[in-house]
């Protein structure tokens, strides 16, 4: 369970401890989808599969019909600033039949609108306002992409590293409430 | 034909405001009506909305423990225990028996006591208003014994990464038992107050349907899923903390309406007691804390650790970079998610159902907004 | 028939109100009269901080470790400390409290090592400004004055 860090100068990032994940349902993946699901994990005892963006939502509905993945848990997104693909948006999902969870994880980059998964799992409508809110990641189809938790008018995306939390926006409460500021 | 004037207009637009005895917090519901008929609403949320997640990734593990138990800040003690055992799987440490244990009481007494607000509250928007204050006063007995042991009576900070902070008090056990023995003739007591009253029955009968197919696409968990028919809960799927040890049933419904969820909810505060009872007849003794650095630096990873919170599926997913402070610490509300239910249940019913679906949804608007 | 005269007679409604006329004894009363009675805690409560003095020297326990300045989630207390050149050790100078920003979550109390910050029972913190909220050291050291009401 070592990172990986090599003895001479630079350093290469340690990354997660991970095992291959290997069984039926990731042989029945791997045949629908083949190479556009990059790799198959297991860390920490918790499942997850890395496919390209473009094929998440193909296999949401998959998952959903075929794996008996009915219930989609959560939908967010981490934010690299270092990479280039810059955001790490997650799908949780979990069958009630298998009482399994898994996570689905696709790295995007800044400016790529990831298409909606209102259209398999409800649940999404919500979250993915909240992801759009919080990270400024649009998604292609939603019925209703505005700000859910932030008022309307609110500039910039909390959540992104590019500002710390004592540089957030504060013209909308200088404007709004007349205060010097939200800290 | 005459022309249209703004009588003949058929769609009301009526503002349930973020300032409403009824809406648990701050909550704005816009509702168009067509009289007394709701044919849509809107949900604007996000006047509680504080950037926990944001704080999360500037204090320390240990630090942002405290945050936590205000998201929920009516059953805060479930908020701390998915949190540290989020941190604990990524430490890979375990807490030990005795603490596993105590914290399972604590869990369940929180259980109850939220479930007894809810309870109060929801009979208030309803119109009985008896129910609250004999809740209220029930729910001062499992808050004394929060503020012996821990200090706190509402954000209490009970559980550390790795354990607990606090041995049990003398005491504890005994009156533990105490409370569990009042709460069940009291409990009586509500349902004698309630469950028969025609009254009762009236307003909350076919009232808020959200059948097991619904509620799976929905995304909505906890009682509200439970009163559907779905025998689900994540005590028993995914036990955590020991619950495998305890014996006790999941309530559920039939139809998923409003009645269904007050059945559920007042069987599952049973079946808490019969966990307490059971657990404090078990406990071992033992050391409370595990072995947790001083300095909590997880390696590099990722977790999601969700437990059964009062309102449904309470998720944690950390996000570690090998450093004393997290990267990112997304939580799962679950009243943020149910809440999304509220259109599909309150369309077709009257103003005042919406009222009643509100109560029986159980929000809390911390956890909505975090 | 017992049904109809249930219902005509309103007897699920008289046995609700039965459990409520039950309650309406005084040695029912369960209402506390504050201020005149004030509530126990409990002795673990997490109230107002306070600075222990040795109780037979007279002299400060506090060592100006810091550690509850950094345990601190919301970096409210500035400890003031400078080096005694006779003793070799750092004396406590200054400490800064702030109550209006605190959530009495305990951590600092769990840090401190020679338990000279404590959190005591009262809860009574009302102040009339915002700088009346930054308690320094000497109000740390007095401890907790509660008003007692006379009627």
């Amino acid at each position: 369970m070592a990172e990986e860090q090599k003895p001479a100068a630079p350093k290469a990032p340690p990354t997660m401890a991970t095992t291959p994940w290997e069984d039926e349902l990731t042989e029945q993946l791997k045949r629908q989808f083949g190479d556009r699901i990059s790799e198959f994990t297991i860390g920490l005892g918790q499942k997850f599969l890395v496919p390209s963006p473009e094929a998440v939502i193909p296999i949401l509905e998959y998952l959903k019909l075929e794996a008996d993945f009915d219930y989609l848990v959560d939908v967010t997104a981490v934010d690299y600033p270092k990479r280039a693909e810059r955001f790490d948006l997650v799908y949780i999902l979990y069958s009630f039949a298998g009482n399994e969870r898994i996570r689905i994880k696709t790295r995007i980059a800044e400016g790529y609108k990831p298409a909606t998964a209102v259209g398999v799992h409800l649940t999404a409508n919500w979250l993915e306002r909240e992801v759009f809110d919080m990270f400024g990641i649009e998604f292609a189809g939603h019925p209703d992409m505005r700000r859910i938790l932030l008022p309307e008018d609110w500039e910039g995306y909390p959540l992104r590293k590019d500002r710390g939390i004592l540089q957030m926006d504060d013209r909308w409460v200088k404007e709004h409430l007349g205060i010097e500021s939200g800290q | 034909m005459p022309d249209s004037t703004f009588l003949d207009a058929s769609e009301l637009v009526l503002n349930m405001g973020p300032q409403h005895p009824s809406t648990h917090g701050v909550l704005r519901v816009i509702l168009k009506l067509d009289g007394e008929k709701v044919i849509g609403t809107e949900c604007v949320i996000g006047y509680l909305h504080r950037g926990v997640e944001k704080i999360a990734e500037n204090r320390t593990y240990v630090q942002f423990a405290p945050y936590v138990d205000r998201m929920d800040y009516v059953a805060a003690v479930s908020n701390g225990l998915g949190y540290c055992l989020a941190v604990e799987k990524l430490l890979g440490v375990e807490a030990p028996p005795r603490a596993q244990v105590v914290r399972v009481i604590l869990t369940e007494l929180n259980r109850v006591a939220s479930h007894l607000i809810w309870l109060g509250t929801h009979a208030l928007d309803i119109g009985a208003i008896t129910p609250l204050f004999y809740t209220m006063r029930e729910r001062e007995e499992t808050l004394n014994i929060f503020e012996k042991y821990c200090g706190a009576r509402l954000t209490n900070h009970a559980f550390r990464i790795g354990g607990l902070q606090y041995e049990t008090y003398d005491g504890f056990e005994r009156e533990v038992r105490a409370c569990c023995d009042l709460l069940l003739p009291r409990i009586d007591e509500y349902e004698e107050l309630l469950t028969g009253n025609r009254i009762w029955i009236g307003r909350l009968k076919n009232v808020g349907i959200l059948n097991a197919e619904d509620c799976k696409a929905y995304g909505v968990t906890g009682p509200m899923l439970r009163a559907a028919g779905v025998k689900w809960d994540i005590r028993k799927a995914q036990p955590y903390s020991g619950y495998e040890r305890y014996e006790f049933e999941i309530p559920t419904g039939v139809n998923g309406d409003t009645y269904d969820r007050y059945m559920v909810r007042m069987l599952e505060m049973r079946q808490s007691v019969r966990i307490i009872r059971q657990a404090v007849d078990g406990m071992p003794a033992g050391p409370i804390m595990g072995k947790v650095p001083k300095v909590i630096r997880p390696p590099v990873g990722e977790v999601y650790v969700s437990i059964e919170a009062p309102k449904g599926e309470l998720g944690y997913y950390v996000v570690s970079d090998n450093s004393t402070q997290p990267y990112r610490v997304r939580v799962r509300p679950p009243s943020f998610v149910n809440l999304q239910s509220l259109d599909k249940m309150a369309r077709g019913s009257l103003v005042a159902d919406v009222v009643a679906i509100i109560g029986t949804i159980d929000i809390v608007l911390g956890e909505v907004d975090r | 028939m017992m049904r109809v005269l249930r219902t005509i007679f309103l007897f699920d409604l008289i046995e609700g109100l039965w459990v409520t006329f039950r309650y309406q004894r005084p040695k029912h009363i369960y209402t506390e009269q504050y201020p005149a009675q004030r509530p126990k805690v409990a002795e673990r409560y997490r109230g107002a901080p306070r600075l222990n003095n040795n109780p037979e020297t007279g002299e400060t326990l506090c060592i100006a470790c810091n550690l509850c300045a950094l345990a601190c989630p919301e970096t409210l207390i500035v400890v003031g400390s400078e080096r005694n050149e006779q003793t070799r050790r750092k004396e406590l100078t200054t400490f800064t409290y702030d109550i209006s920003r605190c959530m009495f979550c305990g951590l600092c109390e769990d840090a401190c090592p020679v338990d000279a910050l404590e959190l005591t029972q009262d809860f009574e913190m009302a102040a009339y400004s915002r700088e009346g909220a930054i308690w320094d050291r000497q109000m740390l050291e007095e401890g907790p004055r509660p008003t007692r009401y006379k009627f």
